[in-house]
Protein backbone atom coordinates (compact mmCIF):
# COMPACT_ATOMS: atom_id res chain seq x y z
CA UNK A 1 0.00 0.00 0.00
CA UNK A 2 2.54 2.36 0.76
CA UNK A 3 5.02 1.21 -2.24
CA UNK A 4 1.75 1.94 -4.35
CA UNK A 5 2.20 5.48 -3.18
CA UNK A 6 5.82 5.95 -2.90
CA UNK A 7 6.16 4.35 -6.74
CA UNK A 8 3.23 6.49 -7.76
CA UNK A 9 4.66 9.48 -6.49
CA UNK A 10 7.91 8.91 -8.22
CA UNK A 11 6.72 7.97 -11.00
CA UNK A 12 4.35 11.09 -11.34
CA UNK A 13 7.63 13.08 -10.56
CA UNK A 14 9.69 11.48 -13.26
CA UNK A 15 6.87 11.57 -16.26
CA UNK A 16 5.95 15.27 -15.27
CA UNK A 17 9.94 16.23 -15.36
CA UNK A 18 10.67 14.42 -18.30
CA UNK A 19 12.31 16.31 -21.10
CA UNK A 20 11.08 13.74 -23.85
CA UNK A 21 7.60 14.04 -22.86
CA UNK A 22 7.60 17.72 -23.02
CA UNK A 23 9.23 16.96 -26.44
CA UNK A 24 5.77 15.25 -27.55
CA UNK A 25 3.27 16.89 -26.16
CA UNK A 26 1.38 16.55 -29.17
CA UNK A 27 0.28 13.02 -30.36
CA UNK A 28 1.29 12.55 -34.09
CA UNK A 29 -0.18 9.42 -35.74
CA UNK A 30 2.62 7.16 -38.24
CA UNK A 31 0.56 8.02 -41.19
CA UNK A 32 1.61 12.04 -40.27
CA UNK A 33 5.53 11.11 -41.24
CA UNK A 34 5.45 12.01 -44.38
CA UNK A 35 3.54 15.03 -44.37
CA UNK A 36 5.16 18.40 -43.33
CA UNK A 37 4.89 19.07 -39.70
CA UNK A 38 5.47 21.55 -37.06
CA UNK A 39 8.09 21.44 -34.65
CA UNK A 40 10.14 23.68 -32.15
CA UNK A 41 13.93 22.31 -32.64
CA UNK A 42 16.83 24.65 -31.92
CA UNK A 43 18.14 23.31 -34.92
CA UNK A 44 15.01 23.79 -37.22
CA UNK A 45 14.21 27.39 -36.83
CA UNK A 46 11.88 27.69 -39.73
CA UNK A 47 9.31 24.50 -39.45
CA UNK A 48 7.38 23.64 -42.23
CA UNK A 49 4.12 24.84 -41.38
CA UNK A 50 2.50 27.39 -39.16
CA UNK A 51 1.37 26.56 -35.91
CA UNK A 52 -1.98 27.57 -35.82
CA UNK A 53 -3.57 26.07 -39.18
CA UNK A 54 -6.91 28.04 -38.77
CA UNK A 55 -7.50 31.51 -37.75
CA UNK A 56 -10.02 32.42 -35.50
CA UNK A 57 -12.04 35.87 -36.67
CA UNK A 58 -10.11 38.35 -34.41
CA UNK A 59 -6.58 36.69 -35.72
CA UNK A 60 -7.60 37.21 -38.79
CA UNK A 61 -8.22 40.66 -38.81
CA UNK A 62 -5.05 41.29 -37.18
CA UNK A 63 -3.19 39.72 -40.30
CA UNK A 64 -5.52 41.89 -42.37
CA UNK A 65 -4.64 45.38 -39.97
CA UNK A 66 -0.77 44.21 -40.80
CA UNK A 67 -0.54 44.13 -44.32
CA UNK A 68 -1.83 48.18 -44.39
CA UNK A 69 0.00 50.74 -43.29
CA UNK A 70 1.38 50.60 -39.95
CA UNK A 71 0.49 53.97 -38.94
CA UNK A 72 -3.12 52.68 -38.37
CA UNK A 73 -2.03 50.79 -35.67
CA UNK A 74 -2.50 51.67 -31.76
CA UNK A 75 0.73 51.39 -29.98
CA UNK A 76 -0.72 48.30 -28.38
CA UNK A 77 -1.80 47.14 -32.11
CA UNK A 78 2.02 47.86 -33.00
CA UNK A 79 3.89 45.92 -30.14
CA UNK A 80 1.37 43.08 -30.72
CA UNK A 81 2.16 43.44 -34.27
CA UNK A 82 4.79 40.99 -35.45
CA UNK A 83 6.18 42.86 -38.64
CA UNK A 84 6.20 46.29 -36.39
CA UNK A 85 8.61 45.41 -34.34
CA UNK A 86 11.06 43.73 -36.23
CA UNK A 87 11.03 46.74 -38.34
CA UNK A 88 12.13 48.45 -35.42
CA UNK A 89 14.63 45.92 -34.48
CA UNK A 90 16.50 46.91 -37.96
CA UNK A 91 14.80 43.75 -40.45
CA UNK A 92 14.16 45.44 -43.80
CA UNK A 93 11.24 45.17 -45.96
CA UNK A 94 12.79 42.22 -47.78
CA UNK A 95 13.53 40.48 -44.39
CA UNK A 96 9.51 40.42 -43.39
CA UNK A 97 8.75 37.14 -44.98
CA UNK A 98 11.61 35.17 -42.83
CA UNK A 99 11.32 37.79 -40.08
CA UNK A 100 7.44 36.89 -39.79
CA UNK A 101 8.61 33.24 -39.10
CA UNK A 102 10.23 33.70 -35.68
CA UNK A 103 12.87 36.11 -35.91
CA UNK A 104 11.25 37.80 -32.64
CA UNK A 105 13.63 36.08 -30.41
CA UNK A 106 16.49 37.73 -32.20
CA UNK A 107 15.39 41.14 -30.81
CA UNK A 108 16.35 42.13 -27.34
CA UNK A 109 13.92 43.90 -27.26
CA UNK A 110 12.07 44.25 -23.87
CA UNK A 111 9.04 44.80 -25.13
CA UNK A 112 8.91 40.75 -26.53
CA UNK A 113 8.51 39.74 -22.58
CA UNK A 114 5.27 38.19 -23.47
CA UNK A 115 5.08 37.56 -27.52
CA UNK A 116 2.38 39.28 -29.87
CA UNK A 117 -0.78 37.32 -30.89
CA UNK A 118 0.51 37.11 -34.29
CA UNK A 119 3.67 35.67 -32.97
CA UNK A 120 1.55 32.72 -31.64
CA UNK A 121 -0.35 32.34 -34.99
CA UNK A 122 3.53 31.17 -36.39
CA UNK A 123 4.85 29.49 -33.51
CA UNK A 124 3.67 27.36 -30.04
CA UNK A 125 6.90 28.47 -28.64
CA UNK A 126 9.81 30.65 -28.47
CA UNK A 127 13.28 29.96 -28.70
CA UNK A 128 13.52 30.82 -24.74
CA UNK A 129 10.77 28.76 -23.91
CA UNK A 130 11.62 25.49 -25.60
CA UNK A 131 15.47 25.69 -24.50
CA UNK A 132 14.42 26.43 -21.46
CA UNK A 133 15.46 23.88 -18.50
CA UNK A 134 13.63 20.99 -16.81
CA UNK A 135 13.57 19.66 -12.96
CA UNK A 136 14.64 16.46 -14.41
CA UNK A 137 17.70 16.36 -13.11
CA UNK A 138 16.63 16.76 -9.35
CA UNK A 139 14.24 13.24 -10.20
CA UNK A 140 17.57 11.74 -11.65
CA UNK A 141 20.30 12.53 -9.36
CA UNK A 142 17.43 11.88 -6.32
CA UNK A 143 17.29 8.52 -7.50
CA UNK A 144 20.28 8.03 -8.36
CA UNK A 145 21.23 8.42 -4.91
CA UNK A 146 18.40 6.47 -3.28
CA UNK A 147 19.81 3.35 -5.06
CA UNK A 148 23.08 4.03 -4.39
CA UNK A 149 22.12 4.21 -0.46
CA UNK A 150 20.32 1.42 -0.65
CA UNK A 151 23.32 -1.18 -2.19
CA UNK A 152 25.63 0.35 1.11
CA UNK A 153 22.00 -1.35 3.08
CA UNK A 154 22.75 -4.67 0.94
CA UNK A 155 26.62 -4.06 1.64
CA UNK A 156 25.81 -3.89 5.11
CA UNK A 157 23.50 -7.03 5.06
CA UNK A 158 26.09 -8.84 3.55
CA UNK A 159 29.30 -8.00 5.73
CA UNK A 160 26.81 -9.11 9.02
CA UNK A 161 25.11 -12.48 7.60
CA UNK A 162 27.37 -13.50 4.52
CA UNK A 163 30.50 -12.75 5.34
CA UNK A 164 33.31 -14.91 7.53
CA UNK A 165 35.82 -12.89 9.82
CA UNK A 166 38.69 -11.38 8.36
CA UNK A 167 42.08 -13.31 8.09
CA UNK A 168 44.28 -12.79 11.48
CA UNK A 169 46.54 -11.20 9.56
CA UNK A 170 44.48 -7.64 9.71
CA UNK A 171 45.06 -7.73 13.83
CA UNK A 172 46.49 -4.08 14.66
CA UNK A 173 49.48 -6.21 16.58
CA UNK A 174 50.07 -8.11 13.06
CA UNK A 175 50.01 -5.00 10.99
CA UNK A 176 52.86 -3.57 13.41
CA UNK A 177 54.70 -6.30 13.53
CA UNK A 178 54.16 -6.85 9.46
CA UNK A 179 54.85 -2.98 9.26
CA UNK A 180 57.72 -3.34 11.33
CA UNK A 181 59.34 -5.86 9.19
CA UNK A 182 58.49 -3.78 5.58
CA UNK A 183 60.62 -0.87 7.41
CA UNK A 184 63.28 -3.47 8.49
CA UNK A 185 63.63 -5.02 4.83
CA UNK A 186 63.65 -1.59 3.21
CA UNK A 187 61.00 -1.99 1.11
CA UNK A 188 60.30 0.38 -1.66
CA UNK A 189 62.90 2.82 -0.30
CA UNK A 190 63.11 5.52 -3.16
CA UNK A 191 59.37 6.94 -3.42
CA UNK A 192 57.55 4.34 -1.35
CA UNK A 193 57.36 3.27 2.33
CA UNK A 194 60.47 3.37 3.74
CA UNK A 195 61.32 6.34 2.28
CA UNK A 196 58.71 7.97 4.49
CA UNK A 197 60.46 6.43 7.63
CA UNK A 198 63.02 8.49 9.29
CA UNK A 199 65.63 5.88 10.22
CA UNK A 200 67.60 7.89 12.52
CA UNK A 201 64.34 9.09 14.61
CA UNK A 202 62.96 5.95 14.64
CA UNK A 203 59.66 8.10 13.61
CA UNK A 204 57.18 8.53 10.57
CA UNK A 205 59.08 11.68 8.21
CA UNK A 206 57.04 14.52 8.87
CA UNK B 1 56.47 -5.74 -2.51
CA UNK B 2 53.49 -3.96 -2.49
CA UNK B 3 51.92 -2.05 0.74
CA UNK B 4 48.20 -2.12 0.64
CA UNK B 5 45.75 -0.69 -1.95
CA UNK B 6 49.21 0.47 -3.39
CA UNK B 7 47.95 1.18 -7.26
CA UNK B 8 51.61 2.68 -8.69
CA UNK B 9 54.87 0.28 -9.70
CA UNK B 10 56.94 -0.60 -7.16
CA UNK B 11 60.54 0.75 -6.77
CA UNK B 12 63.04 -0.51 -9.30
CA UNK B 13 65.58 -2.80 -8.37
CA UNK B 14 67.22 -3.51 -11.09
CA UNK B 15 68.23 -0.89 -14.12
CA UNK B 16 66.09 -2.33 -16.70
CA UNK B 17 63.08 -1.56 -14.02
CA UNK B 18 63.98 2.41 -13.46
CA UNK B 19 63.71 2.51 -17.47
CA UNK B 20 60.41 1.13 -17.47
CA UNK B 21 59.23 3.56 -14.69
CA UNK B 22 60.28 5.69 -16.36
CA UNK B 23 58.87 5.08 -19.63
CA UNK B 24 55.38 4.46 -17.83
CA UNK B 25 55.67 8.04 -16.85
CA UNK B 26 56.50 9.02 -20.27
CA UNK B 27 53.24 7.11 -22.34
CA UNK B 28 50.93 7.70 -18.88
CA UNK B 29 51.43 11.78 -19.76
CA UNK B 30 50.38 11.47 -23.34
CA UNK B 31 47.52 9.41 -22.50
CA UNK B 32 46.23 12.08 -19.64
CA UNK B 33 46.88 14.81 -22.16
CA UNK B 34 44.79 12.69 -25.05
CA UNK B 35 41.87 11.54 -22.52
CA UNK B 36 41.55 15.49 -21.25
CA UNK B 37 41.58 16.82 -24.93
CA UNK B 38 38.93 14.22 -25.67
CA UNK B 39 36.87 15.23 -22.69
CA UNK B 40 37.16 18.92 -23.07
CA UNK B 41 35.87 18.38 -26.96
CA UNK B 42 33.09 16.48 -25.50
CA UNK B 43 32.39 18.88 -22.62
CA UNK B 44 32.05 21.32 -25.51
CA UNK B 45 30.24 19.27 -27.48
CA UNK B 46 27.87 18.93 -24.69
CA UNK B 47 27.43 22.61 -24.06
CA UNK B 48 27.33 24.63 -27.66
CA UNK B 49 24.73 26.39 -28.80
CA UNK B 50 25.67 25.94 -32.42
CA UNK B 51 23.15 24.58 -34.56
CA UNK B 52 24.62 23.85 -37.64
CA UNK B 53 24.53 20.69 -39.00
CA UNK B 54 25.86 21.02 -42.58
CA UNK B 55 29.71 21.63 -42.12
CA UNK B 56 31.56 19.70 -44.62
CA UNK B 57 35.35 19.38 -45.74
CA UNK B 58 37.67 20.31 -43.04
CA UNK B 59 40.32 19.03 -45.09
CA UNK B 60 43.14 21.14 -42.59
CA UNK B 61 41.59 19.43 -39.19
CA UNK B 62 41.45 16.00 -40.88
CA UNK B 63 45.37 16.18 -42.24
CA UNK B 64 46.04 17.12 -38.93
CA UNK B 65 44.42 14.39 -36.69
CA UNK B 66 46.11 11.88 -38.42
CA UNK B 67 49.44 13.12 -38.67
CA UNK B 68 49.59 14.23 -35.14
CA UNK B 69 48.58 10.97 -33.81
CA UNK B 70 51.09 9.13 -36.00
CA UNK B 71 53.93 11.23 -34.46
CA UNK B 72 52.62 10.49 -31.68
CA UNK B 73 52.92 7.17 -31.44
CA UNK B 74 56.15 7.80 -33.04
CA UNK B 75 56.60 9.04 -29.58
CA UNK B 76 55.58 5.90 -27.63
CA UNK B 77 57.12 3.34 -29.82
CA UNK B 78 60.81 4.46 -30.06
CA UNK B 79 61.68 4.36 -25.98
CA UNK B 80 59.40 1.23 -25.90
CA UNK B 81 61.54 -0.31 -28.70
CA UNK B 82 65.05 0.84 -26.71
CA UNK B 83 63.84 -0.54 -23.41
CA UNK B 84 62.39 -4.00 -25.40
CA UNK B 85 66.13 -4.32 -27.19
CA UNK B 86 67.94 -2.92 -24.13
CA UNK B 87 66.37 -6.52 -22.52
CA UNK B 88 68.17 -8.67 -24.81
CA UNK B 89 71.27 -7.16 -24.71
CA UNK B 90 74.29 -9.55 -24.29
CA UNK B 91 75.15 -9.51 -20.34
CA UNK B 92 77.40 -12.58 -19.61
CA UNK B 93 75.17 -13.66 -16.72
CA UNK B 94 77.25 -15.50 -13.67
CA UNK B 95 74.73 -17.49 -12.03
CA UNK B 96 72.35 -19.68 -14.00
CA UNK B 97 68.85 -20.67 -12.25
CA UNK B 98 66.08 -22.66 -13.19
CA UNK B 99 62.62 -22.29 -12.63
CA UNK B 100 60.26 -25.04 -12.70
CA UNK B 101 56.31 -24.14 -12.67
CA UNK B 102 54.27 -26.76 -10.73
CA UNK B 103 50.72 -27.10 -9.78
CA UNK B 104 51.01 -25.15 -6.82
CA UNK B 105 54.82 -24.13 -6.49
CA UNK B 106 57.95 -23.82 -7.19
CA UNK B 107 61.02 -25.42 -8.10
CA UNK B 108 64.48 -24.06 -8.44
CA UNK B 109 67.84 -25.33 -9.56
CA UNK B 110 71.30 -24.00 -8.77
CA UNK B 111 73.11 -26.66 -11.29
CA UNK B 112 75.51 -24.31 -11.95
CA UNK B 113 78.58 -25.23 -8.94
CA UNK B 114 76.97 -28.41 -7.88
CA UNK B 115 73.52 -29.47 -7.66
CA UNK B 116 70.60 -27.62 -5.46
CA UNK B 117 67.06 -28.43 -6.09
CA UNK B 118 64.85 -27.41 -4.02
CA UNK B 119 61.00 -27.12 -3.85
CA UNK B 120 59.18 -23.37 -2.63
CA UNK B 121 56.26 -23.23 -1.14
CA UNK B 122 53.92 -20.71 0.50
CA UNK B 123 53.63 -20.27 4.17
CA UNK B 124 50.17 -21.86 5.23
CA UNK B 125 47.85 -19.08 6.79
CA UNK B 126 48.38 -21.72 9.93
CA UNK B 127 52.31 -21.21 9.94
CA UNK B 128 52.58 -17.88 10.08
CA UNK B 129 54.58 -16.23 12.65
CA UNK B 130 52.82 -12.79 13.65
CA UNK B 131 54.45 -10.01 11.41
CA UNK B 132 54.99 -12.29 8.38
CA UNK B 133 53.49 -11.55 4.69
CA UNK B 134 49.94 -13.50 4.48
CA UNK B 135 50.26 -15.06 0.92
CA UNK B 136 53.61 -13.64 0.01
CA UNK B 137 56.10 -15.10 1.97
CA UNK B 138 57.39 -18.94 1.21
CA UNK B 139 59.35 -21.81 3.27
CA UNK B 140 62.10 -21.75 0.76
CA UNK B 141 63.52 -18.40 -1.16
CA UNK B 142 65.92 -18.26 -3.84
CA UNK B 143 68.63 -17.02 -2.74
CA UNK B 144 70.84 -14.67 -5.31
CA UNK B 145 73.81 -12.50 -5.20
CA UNK B 146 73.46 -8.49 -5.86
CA UNK B 147 75.48 -6.40 -8.74
CA UNK B 148 75.93 -10.06 -10.81
CA UNK B 149 73.54 -10.43 -13.81
CA UNK B 150 71.60 -13.57 -13.24
CA UNK B 151 70.44 -15.94 -15.94
CA UNK B 152 66.44 -17.93 -15.33
CA UNK B 153 65.41 -20.14 -17.34
CA UNK B 154 61.85 -20.33 -16.87
CA UNK B 155 59.48 -23.81 -17.33
CA UNK B 156 56.97 -25.93 -15.93
CA UNK B 157 56.05 -29.39 -15.38
CA UNK B 158 52.60 -28.94 -16.09
CA UNK B 159 50.33 -25.78 -17.20
CA UNK B 160 51.09 -22.43 -17.46
CA UNK B 161 52.20 -20.69 -15.11
CA UNK B 162 54.29 -17.29 -15.07
CA UNK B 163 57.39 -16.42 -12.66
CA UNK B 164 56.86 -12.50 -11.84
CA UNK B 165 58.94 -10.33 -9.42
CA UNK B 166 57.60 -6.77 -10.44
CA UNK B 167 60.43 -4.74 -8.63
CA UNK B 168 62.50 -6.39 -10.83
CA UNK B 169 60.59 -5.99 -13.84
CA UNK B 170 60.06 -9.56 -14.53
CA UNK B 171 57.35 -11.61 -15.68
CA UNK B 172 58.40 -14.58 -17.73
CA UNK B 173 56.21 -17.63 -18.85
CA UNK B 174 56.57 -20.48 -17.22
CA UNK B 175 55.49 -22.93 -20.40
CA UNK B 176 55.54 -26.81 -20.43
CA UNK B 177 58.12 -28.36 -23.08
CA UNK B 178 59.74 -24.91 -23.43
CA UNK B 179 62.50 -22.98 -22.08
CA UNK B 180 61.84 -19.29 -21.42
CA UNK B 181 64.88 -17.28 -20.60
CA UNK B 182 65.11 -14.15 -18.74
CA UNK B 183 68.17 -11.92 -17.37
CA UNK B 184 68.44 -9.46 -14.85
CA UNK B 185 70.83 -7.70 -12.37
CA UNK B 186 69.41 -6.53 -8.90
CA UNK B 187 71.07 -3.44 -7.54
CA UNK B 188 69.81 -3.68 -4.11
CA UNK B 189 70.10 -6.44 -1.36
CA UNK B 190 66.60 -7.10 0.08
CA UNK B 191 63.73 -9.47 0.13
CA UNK B 192 61.39 -9.05 -3.42
CA UNK B 193 58.36 -10.75 -3.53
CA UNK B 194 56.74 -11.45 -6.55
CA UNK B 195 53.09 -14.01 -7.15
CA UNK B 196 52.24 -16.51 -10.18
CA UNK B 197 51.05 -14.62 -13.34
CA UNK B 198 49.17 -16.97 -15.11
CA UNK B 199 46.03 -18.98 -14.29
CA UNK B 200 46.98 -22.22 -13.50
CA UNK B 201 44.13 -24.13 -11.04
CA UNK B 202 42.36 -23.79 -7.30
CA UNK B 203 45.74 -22.10 -6.12
CA UNK B 204 47.39 -19.92 -8.39
CA UNK B 205 46.96 -16.82 -6.25
CA UNK B 206 48.91 -19.34 -3.69
CA UNK B 207 52.43 -20.09 -5.07
CA UNK B 208 54.26 -16.88 -5.16
CA UNK B 209 58.24 -16.05 -5.95
CA UNK B 210 60.58 -14.99 -2.97
CA UNK B 211 64.02 -13.49 -3.59
CA UNK B 212 66.18 -12.69 -1.21
CA UNK B 213 69.35 -10.75 -2.24
CA UNK B 214 71.89 -11.06 -0.69
CA UNK B 215 76.37 -9.18 -1.35
CA UNK B 216 78.25 -11.28 -3.47
CA UNK B 217 80.92 -11.83 -0.65
CA UNK B 218 78.26 -13.14 1.56
CA UNK B 219 76.52 -15.20 -0.99
CA UNK B 220 80.19 -17.03 -2.23
CA UNK B 221 80.79 -18.05 1.36
CA UNK B 222 77.54 -20.45 0.37
CA UNK B 223 74.80 -20.06 2.44
CA UNK B 224 72.39 -21.05 -0.18
CA UNK B 225 74.67 -24.28 -0.48
CA UNK B 226 74.50 -25.70 2.93
CA UNK B 227 70.68 -27.07 2.18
Amino acid sequence: MLATRVFSLVGKRAISTSVCVRAHESVVKSEDFSLPAYMDRRDHPLPEVAHVKHLSASQKALKEKEKASWSSLSMDEKVESLCFLLHKCGFGEKWLNVAEEGAADLCACKWLSSLPPVYRIKFKESFAEMNRGSNEWKTVVGGAMFFIGFTALVIMWQKHYVYGPLPQSFDKEWVAKQTKRMLDMKVNPIQGLASKWDYEKNEWKK
Amino acid sequence: MAHAAQVGLQDATSPIMEELITFHDHALMIIFLICFLVLYALFLTLTTKLTNTNISDAQEMETVWTILPAIILVLIALPSLRILYMTDEINNPSLTIKSIGHQWYWTYEYTDYGGLIFNSYMLPPLFLEPGDLRLLDVDNRVVLPIEAPIRMMITSQDVLHSWAVPTLGLKTDAIPGRLNQTTFTATRPGVYYGQCSEICGANHSFMPIVLELIPLKIFEMGPVFTL
